[in-house]
């Protein structure tokens, strides 16, 4: 059966042959948007374990948008053939419906990415790469500890899961959610995040943060939703609490920050509280279709920043706050984009980010938690507060000594502008993503 | 015309003209010119067809059945009153800005706050309100920052973080009334169909008086004002600031009438104490344009007061003290801000004797000064006058208070006249040049004009803002 | 007569506009403009006058808010009349004299037209069917009021003088304000007539009827210059003084006394005019007293006229309309007299004022001093000049009333008599004796007939002719015929007293001024003095409480709860911001054991929850 699955694996091989030729950005560009028109069409993995639904669907054509912007802004070889490969694990992830495809894919989404920063240039890199390295080793023991607890209670591996009533499945659940965790940084297992995102290389920084951690979010939440639905006076608590305190800790961790990457990393730590609120609000219908929101804006808009970071360190070598300073003067493009993908993750409306924080929020009042979403509201605006900052420097304040010639390559133009298209469109039209998310 | 274009068209436009070269900043200007002139009279004939109670239809767009999400336009007198407000005042502050530096990038931007600004007033979805609301917050931030003076990154910064925490607040209170009552159109929902009006009421009224503002969340319009360039002061106190009595009136007073009747002592009180308090703040200040800004915030204690009436005659009372305090503090900020470009100074200890180097500049200020006290012949008294006997109707006598308002009033603008406009010429002013460019001095003639023709003929002006109210009228009478 | 009725109200607008902006391709078009519009004024009141069978009634509505109707109509009566006759008569003579009194000035256009907005304000206050349209024309003189006397504002002191007219006489505007306010809660009516017609039925809350009329009557102190609002009053004349006449001696300063007067029935029936006779009687007292001292011409005129206003006031006080009102009238035409006289004075002797300066002036300004002799017989109340009876009959009033006999008939009587005290004063000092500045008398010069004397003259008979016509004037403004009231002796009395006084200060002023000289010189008479010519001191009390209290204290304190407290507060948020990070910052060492320990610990922390929240 032919899928945008196999497709995509067999570009990614493909593209190993075509290294150092001219010819790999086009044809990994080209099989992506050609496993886009198959995903449209309805294909799906066809495998045992393996489901499609019209939010996966959704979804797996947005990834692979985004897919083609990553690959038109990435330079080198290797990495272009890592995102054709995590993108196939992606999307068998994204369709993953039983605990051992799940956990498979799981894995495959995880080691591809060590493999995508091990491709290490400075001792920073390296840093960030360890850190993630180890970090996610001992996240991979938790959740093989978790599932081997939820088997022996009952569970059954090739079967969605599903909650048997003896307390070793429960702790099983829990604690492969928490090993889950680590790769959607919520506290506690955050820690690497900071360092890594902010440390190893801004494009493979995308990678991680916009793709790895949406697609985990997706399929965690298909596949755990039900068991969570089921156990609202257990999972709601544990969800909610650890929702606030990760989202609050990133938003203040990124208050005070002079490195952009770092200050971008401490808000995707706190993002992924906000998303982790859907699961706290499973009770509502609204639920599915928030996080699916927040999904597809989230790779929307952190992409876009960290590949911006990515054009902007690399040959200039910008890190800080002040070294932006005045840069709309330089280069309009550049700051607008950045502006723009800034104000979506602040929750400015007309913008993705917004209908994605919208619609969580929504859920959780919905299941009858107003309250932790005003929580989660006063710190959207506590994060507007370092979204803005950014800004500030790029608008307000005046070029400083040097001129920077800050330029860019067209190609990484148009990829900037597939993935603004995409924040603008799903900040206005929003009813794709709701029909979609009914069917989760 | 959809008006969908007219929410949507101005955001896609300013994109492309801000693409534009610097060179092109005339271009820009006039190309704003155009359509603020176009949104006026637009509005204007959308008066002329609303039927005589409540909403005209225009449409729905964008629907998202599964989230009661859908673009819904409709209009009554109160939205067409504020979009001719709002209109005028951009058409306004683009004369006035005439000679503004970065004029591309300047008029790209108040292009694109005139979108949302429409979609405040014409949605009545509350989500989309929400939307517009917040999204007007975004050129206004660029406003201040770039073109404003030397604390704006601070001043640009507290505006935008204080009026967004309040926003997030209006939010919840939308998300709340959309769990309780399963829509998100205010003119179907009904407070017999809450379950936490008191909750939904206490949001609601806190969010929006931050944007009056109201004490004591008046701290970040001092500082706003002061900084932004002056025209965006008009911008400001003209049109942001109405919003938030709009919004209060519409969604506070309109849509929960028994809470706010509940709580309808806390909206008086804080009115109250807005007035003075800031009365006496700017009866102390040396500060030219901090003095306007907080006679501005003094005259929207005073809208506060009157809308605390909850009654047919003090909605009305109050909406047009919201015109006519829009069009009498703005040529006291453009002049503000005119006097500090040219004599570099912002104390009024360095002006004085103004009135012998430029006279009809002084004339002008003192006709905009004299409103601002109320007197007879202006708007300023038309609303005073209608503020007190609705509230002396409303609460009692009492109230006869808010002429004692007015006496601090009289304080600070005369003392201020006396500092900067009389007196002998300070060395300050014998130095500066007070030549102001033809087109900008129109926009404060036409102030001018608007703020006496008003003042002498406010029934055609009334009968178009009691329409909005006049459901009001079977409700007690008042 | 409604044409007449508005275009009386709307030329004066017309004329105002027409004189500032002709005035300034040449300034004599400004003259023209306000002569013409003037002598239309007068005539078109003429009219009014002699056609008059019944009052003009023209209700009409200014606008609707809400349910709330305002109305703005016209009403004119013999009381009307008898104002506007003032008003134009005295305005057109004004405007006459202003040709050369101003000619000289740069900025005629400016002046001509402020007069003329004046005027209409004035007209628009005793034309009023409404409290409305009255307090529009109140706020309007006011305003012209405040430009003119800072007319020459490029100076320090007309510019304060400005600023202490607007304040002060706001301040009583305010009560007037919330009067309205109070009328349309409790009568729900604004109009004038039916206001005093409500009052007689009986259908009033007598105390609220009681504090509207004491408010209204606070904002009556206020532009008429009564204790305590006076010191602007006095202030005011650093104004030209064709506008100390017009203004402040004739027209505007008779508001306060006009509204009580167009009010009588409701003050009658709310028991509110002994408040009126005692704030009165203590008026004149003080005004009268401290007349005696001053050097400037103008400012005896000035306390003067406080003094009188105050006279009329308690006349109203103590419930003769007639006497009152008729005492009005009178005081506004020689008032008007004196202080054009003055003026010419003024004029003739190159803008000096302080009479110690002047004296002999007689010999140079022949009619000047005559014309001004006759309206200080008419002011110190000497018949036939018709200053006297009206203040005859207010003190015959004053003692016959039981309410009042006692302090209120004394002082009255008191500032009654030392009129001729200090107008005597002032016309001996600057007409009679030898000059005391003889450069300055070589300079003198003598003013042109037509415009200078001819005024002066019109007035001078005037008040001289209208003696013979108390009655009529009294019965135009009250109504009723006119009953003068008969207190035996008093004639006798006021006669000797005003005799004696007289010799006295011929004595003292012009005879032996050595003597005058040693017995000022004296430490009591200093401090005695010092009360009088600073009037009682009120004014400074009133600047420090203001400054002190209002502005240095409590505005200030405001100030620092909105720096310190509330903006405090906002600002704090980032300070408070810090340390939540530097708490949260702890816990970010960056060391990859500390991270590994902390998802240890949480995969710990979570199995202990669940074992204690009972899911095991």
């Amino acid at each position: 059966m032919f899928s945008s699955f196999t497709l995509l694996f067999m570009a990614a091989l493909l593209s190993l042959a075509l290294h150092r030729t001219m010819w790999l950005k086009p044809f990994a560009v080209g099989a992506t948007l050609i496993a886009l028109l198959l995903t449209y069409s309805g294909s799906s993995i066809g495998l045992s374990g393996f489901e499609n639904s019209e939010a996966v669907r959704l979804f797996t054509m947005i990834l692979e948008i985004v897919l083609v912007a990553l690959i038109l802004h990435e330079e080198e070889d290797m990495t272009i053939t890592q995102t054709l490969f995590i993108g196939t694990a992606s999307i068998a992830l994204l369709q993953s419906h039983t605990l051992l495809t799940f956990i498979i894919a799981f894995e495959a989404v995880s080691i591809i990415s060590f493999v995508l920063v091990s491709h290490i240039k400075t001792s920073a890199q390296a840093e960030g790469a360890v850190k993630m390295f180890i970090a996610g080793s001992i996240a991979t023991g938790i959740l093989l500890l978790g599932a081997a607890l939820y088997l022996i209670g009952g569970g059954k591996l090739g079967a969605p899961i599903v909650l048997e009533s003896t307390t070793l499945s429960t702790m099983g659940l829990f604690v492969m959610l928490l090993g889950l965790f680590y790769k959607l940084t919520i506290v506690p297992m955050h820690g690497w995040a900071a360092d890594t995102y902010a440390l190893v290389r801004h494009s493979h920084a995308a990678i991680l943060t916009g793709v790895a951690k949406t697609v985990v979010a997706v399929s965690m939440f298909h596949l755990f939703a039900p068991f969570l639905a089921e156990h609202l006076t257990m999972t709601v608590p544990m969800m909610a609490v650890l929702a606030v305190v990760t989202m609050t800790m990133g938003n203040f961790l990124a208050l005070f920050q002079k490195r952009i990457a770092r200050i971008l990393a401490y808000s995707s730590i706190a993002h992924a509280g906000y998303m982790l609120l859907a699961f706290a609000a499973v009770k509502s219908g609204y639920a599915s279709t928030g996080l699916l929101y927040m999904a597809i804006a989230y790779i929307f808009m952190q992409s876009a920043v960290f590949l911006l970071l990515d054009i902007l360190r690399k040959k200039y070598n910008i890190q800080t706050l002040d070294d932006i300073k005045g840069l709309a003067k330089q280069h309009k493009g550049l700051a607008l984009f950045f502006t723009v993908q800034l104000f979506s993750l602040a929750g400015i409306p007309l913008l993705a980010g917004f209908l994605g924080k919208a619609v969580v929020f929504y859920a959780v009042v919905d299941a009858g938690l107003w309250y932790i979403t005003l929580i989660a509201l006063l710190n959207s605006a506590l994060s507007v507060g370092y979204y803005a900052w950014i800004v500030k420097h790029l608008y307000f304040d005046a070029l400083e000594g040097k001129k920077l010639q800050v330029g860019s390559s067209k190609v990484q133009m148009i990829s900037q502008t597939i993935l603004l298209a995409g924040t603008i469109f799903f900040g206005i039209f929003a009813s794709w993503v709701f029909v979609a998310g009914n069917s989760f | 015309m959809s008006p969908l274009y007219l929410i949507f068209g101005p955001i896609v436009l300013s994109a492309f003209t801000a693409l534009l070269g610097e060179k092109r900043g005339g271009t820009v200007r006039t190309v704003a010119l155009v359509l603020f002139t176009a949104m006026l009279f637009y509005s204007l004939d959308l008066l002329s067809i609303l039927p005589e109670t409540g909403y005209m239809d225009l449409g729905t767009y964008l629907p998202v059945e599964q989230f009661n999400f859908a673009l819904t336009l409709q209009v009554d007198h109160l939205s067409v009153i504020m979009l001719i407000l709002t209109s005028l005042l951009l058409i306004l502050v683009t004369l006035s800005s005439w000679t503004m530096k970065n004029a591309t990038a300047y008029f790209s931007l108040l292009i694109l706050f005139a979108g949302p600004i429409t979609g405040v007033f014409m949605s009545t979805n509350l989500l989309w309100f929400f939307i517009f609301w917040e999204l007007t917050l975004v050129p206004m931030y660029f406003l201040v920052g770039i073109w404003g003076a030397e604390g704006r990154i601070y001043a640009a910064v507290k505006f935008f973080l204080y009026t967004h925490v309040a926003s997030m607040l209006i939010l919840l209170a939308f998300f709340l009334i959309h769990k309780e009552t399963g829509s998100f159109d205010m003119t179907v929902v009904k407070e017999s169909m809450l379950a936490s009006p008191v909750l939904i009421w206490w949001l609601l009224f806190t969010g929006f008086a931050v944007k009056m503002p109201i004490f004591p969340f008046h701290t970040w319009l001092p500082d706003a004002h002061v900084q932004a360039p002056a025209p965006i002061s008009v911008l400001l106190a003209g049109v942001l600031l109405k919003m938030g009595a709009y919004a209060m009136i519409r969604m506070v007073v309109l849509m929960l009438p028994e809470q706010s009747e509940n709580f309808a002592w806390v909206i008086l009180t804080l009115g109250l104490i807005t007035l003075f308090y800031a009365g006496f703040m700017a009866l102390y200040e040396t500060h030219l344009k901090k003095m306007v800004a907080y006679s501005s915030i003094s005259h929207m204690g005073l809208v506060t007061v009157s809308i605390a009436t909850l009654s047919y005659s003090g909605l009305s009372a109050a909406l047009f003290e919201m015109i006519g305090h829009a069009l009498i503090i703005s040529p006291l900020f453009l002049i503000a801000g005119f006097l500090h470009h040219k004599t570099g100074s912002w104390q009024m200890e360095d002006m004085g004797g103004l009135m012998q180097k430029a006279p009809y500049l002084s004339a002008l200020f003192v006709l905009a000064g004299l409103a601002a006290l109320g007197l007879p012949g202006t708007m300023g008294f038309i609303g005073e006058l209608t503020i007190l006997i609705s509230s002396i109707k409303a609460y009692g006598f009492w109230l006869i208070i808010v002429a004692l308002a007015s006496m601090i009033g009289a304080g600070y603008i005369i003392w201020t006249f006396r500092r900067v406009i009389y007196g002998e010429m300070s060395e300050t002013v014998k130095n500066s040049n007070f030549k102001m460019n033809r087109v900008e001095f129109f926009a404060l003639i036409i102030f001018s004009v608007l703020i006496i023709f008003f003042g002498l003929f406010p029934s055609s002006l009334f009968e178009v803002i009691n329409a909005a109210f006049v459901s009001l009228a079977a409700q007690g009478g008042l | 007569m409604m044409t007449l009725s508005f275009l009386l109200l709307l030329l004066p607008m017309i004329g105002a506009l027409l004189a500032f902006t002709l005035g300034l391709k040449k300034k004599s078009y400004a003259f023209w403009t306000a002569e013409v519009t003037g002598v239309a004024l007068f005539l078109i009141t003429l009219i009014l006058l002699i056609n008059y069978k019944a009052p003009i009634d023209i209700p009409m509505t200014w606008f609707e808010v809400g349910s709330f109707s305002i109305p703005f109509g016209i009403y004119i009566d013999k009381l009307s009349l008898v104002m506007l006759l003032i008003a134009t008569g005295l305005g057109l003579l004004d405007i006459h004299f202003a040709h050369d009194y101003m000619g000289e000035d740069p900025h005629q256009p400016r002046y001509y037209a402020k007069v003329l907005f004046f005027i209409g304000g004035m007209i628009l206050l005793v034309s009023a069917k409404d409290m409305v349209g009255l307090f529009v024309g109140w706020e309007f003189m006011g305003l012209a009021s405040y430009l003119l006397i800072s007319f020459w504002h490029q100076q320090k002191d007309p510019a304060d003088a400005g600023v202490s007219a607007f304040l002060f006489t706001r301040f009583g505007d305010i009560f007037l304000f919330a009067a309205i306010g109070l009328l349309f809660y409790f009568t729900g009516t604004l109009d004038l007539v039916k206001l005093n017609d409500l009052s007689l039925s009986g259908e009033l809350d007598k105390n609220m009827m009681f504090i509207i009329a004491v408010f209204i009557f606070i904002a009556a102190i206020g532009k008429s210059g009564q204790f305590p609002l006076f010191p602007w009053l006095m202030r005011a004349m650093e104004g030209p003084t064709t506008v100390s006449a017009l203004i402040h001696g004739a027209t505007m300063v008779n508001s306060g006394i006009y509204i009580v007067a167009r009010l009588f029935d409701f003050y009658v029936a709310a028991e509110a005019l002994l408040v009126v006779a005692t704030v009165g009687a203590l008026s004149a007292f003080i005004g009268a007293t401290s007349a005696l001292v001053q050097k400037e011409l103008k400012k005896v005129l000035a306390y003067s006229t406080m003094s009188h206003l105050s006279i009329a006031f308690v006349g109203l006080g103590v419930g003769s309309l007639a006497a009152g009102m008729t005492h009005l009238v009178n005081h506004a035409v020689f008032k008007a007299l004196l202080f054009l006289g003055a003026g010419a004075v003024i004029m003739s002797a190159h803008h000096v004022k302080d009479m110690w300066r002047l004296g002999g002036l007689g010999k140079k300004l022949m009619w000047v001093a005559l014309f001004m002799g006759m309206g200080v017989l008419s002011l110190s109340g000497i018949p036939p000049f018709s200053g006297f009876y009206s203040k005859d009959a207010v003190i015959a009033s004053a003692i016959l009333n039981p309410e009042s006999f006692g302090l209120i008939s004394t002082l009255v009587t008191i500032a009654g008599l030392l009129s001729m005290a200090y107008i005597g004063r002032l016309w001996f000092l600057t007409f009679a004796g030898e000059p005391r500045d003889k450069a300055l008398f070589e300079k003198v010069t003598a003013p042109s007939a037509f415009w200078i004397l001819l005024p002066l003259g019109i007035m001078a008979v005037a008040t001289l002719i209208m003696g013979f016509f108390q009655g009529s004037i009294a019965e135009m403004v009250s109504g009723k015929a006119f009953e003068e009231p008969h207190v035996t002796g008093l004639f006798f009395g006021l006669m000797a007293g005003i005799t004696l006084l007289l010799l006295i200060v011929y004595y003292y002023y012009v005879k032996r001024p050595d003597i005058t000289a040693k017995i000022a010189a004296q430490p009591l008479m200093k401090t005695i003095h010092g009360i009088l010519f600073n009037g009682y001191y009120i004014e400074k009390m009133i600047f420090w409480f203001t400054h002190n209290v209002v502005i240095e204290s409590f505005a200030k304190t405001i100030n620092w709860i909105d720096r310190h407290i509330v903006d405090a507060a906002v600002n704090g948020m980032i300070g408070l911001s810090q340390k939540v990070t530097r708490i949260f910052a702890h816990t970010h060492s960056g060391r990859v054991g500390d991270n590994s320990g902390a998802m240890a610990l949480g995969l710990l922390l979570l199995l202990a929850a669940m074992v204690a929240g009972g899911a095991v």
